[in-house]
């Protein structure tokens, strides 16, 4: 039978050792630093090259319904939406000072955190691509003056045939898993702030 | 000072202490390791704010914590508990007594529950009582009723495995 003492004593024995230098913790750093913003480029490149090639379809394209200009409005304005998240994200992962509240108020940051995500990823996203299904029915009104009957019923076709696809499979699938991740990781930040609330009851 | 200089200094003053404490959280080195290196990634982004702090090591107490348990959110403690005792029930064969009784004493803790694992890595440590009420924002009083708690739960939980 050992007494807490005795366990004290065990623990200043050990030798375990932190295998992580401080030279490694700012190799680190440096590595971290240039893959984030590596990634947010390659992203952030991705998009703005859609809206220039947007714009420049738009001018160069002397398109005579004002629906078309609207369309065109909507998948720009889209664009620069996704770009401005990219941003906004950024930026917010970039910030640590929250990481000195107290534990209680750390784990209410990371519930909010989660939940502003997940109304992103879902509830946003389903705006998202409404808009762009808008946008594609909105320019799809001069393509039928333009083209010939067949093309454009094949273009609407094929166009609703995706949208609907994306929207009642893919989209629910991924909200169904969102949400089960969600509530898993909500179920353990609960847990996790009642063992950190301040109650007198224990006292 | 410089800031590298600096924050050598402050990773070798307070390494050690945090590696315990992730190690205990975790239940495992290569994990510990992982949260401890992310800890002091942390406390380097943030040093400029730390500058003239009187005492440094609470905040790098806290830094460690909330980065302990953003950690967790994303394990599955059921699995990790498993995971961890074969871990240390492999590496014990090879061990001798006395690190043995160390990672004995690991895996018991590993049966807490998480901010108990927390403040009593710290206990073990010798962190003064107001800094650990400090770090994990428990009243004083609170906290003093907890650590007597988990003090004789880790004290029973490691007789009762010491008899098998």
């Amino acid at each position: 039978m050992k007494d807490f003492e005795a366990l004290k004593n065990i623990w200043h024995d050990q030798v375990a050792l932190p295998k992580v230098s401080h030279e490694d913790v700012l190799k680190k750093v440096r590595k971290t630093k240039q893959g984030l913003a590596a990634k947010l480029l390659r992203e952030m490149l991705g998009m703005v090259a859609a809206t220039i090639g947007l714009i420049y379809v738009w001018i160069n394209n002397p398109f005579k319904l004002w629906t078309t200009h609207l369309a065109m409005i909507i998948f720009i304005a889209c664009c620069l939406y996704y770009i401005f998240v990219l941003i906004r994200d950024y930026r917010k992962i970039s910030d640590n000072t929250l990481l000195l509240n107290k534990p209680e108020e750390y784990i209410n940051y990371l519930k909010k955190y989660k939940h502003d995500r997940y109304i992103f990823n879902t509830r946003k996203y389903r705006i998202y691509s409404l808009f762009f299904s808008l946008g594609f029915v909105l320019y799809f009104i001069e393509v039928s003056f333009l083209a010939s009957l067949w093309v454009t019923i094949l273009g609407i076709t094929f166009t609703v045939a995706w949208l609907l696809f994306s929207y009642f499979i893919l989209m629910r699938n991924y909200i169904r898993k969102e949400e089960a991740k969600l509530e898993d990781m909500i179920e353990n930040l609960e847990r996790l702030h009642k063992q950190f609330e301040n109650t007198d009851q224990e006292e | 000072m410089n800031k590298e200089v600096l924050f050598k200094e402050i990773f070798q003053a307070n390494s050690k202490k945090i590696y315990h404490l992730c190690y205990g959280y975790t239940g495992d080195d290569e994990s510990a390791n992982d949260l401890m290196q992310e800890t002091f990634m942390k406390v380097w982004q943030n040093l400029d704010k730390f500058r003239n702090q009187a005492l440094i090591s609470t905040w790098i107490y806290r830094i460690a914590v909330n980065t302990c348990l953003s950690y967790l959110r994303v394990e599955k403690r059921q699995a990790k508990d498993e995971l961890t005792d074969t871990i240390i029930e492999t590496k014990s064969e090879e061990v001798s007594e006395k690190n043995e009784q160390i990672d004995q004493l690991y895996k018991c803790i590993s049966h807490l529950e998480e901010n108990e694992r927390i403040i009593i890595t710290m206990v073990l440590d010798e962190v003064p009582y107001p800094e650990i009420a400090e770090i994990s924002g428990i009243s004083d009083g609170n906290l003093r009723v907890k650590i007597h708690r988990i003090k004789q739960k880790l004290t029973e939980l490691y007789n009762q495995h010491e008899r098998f």
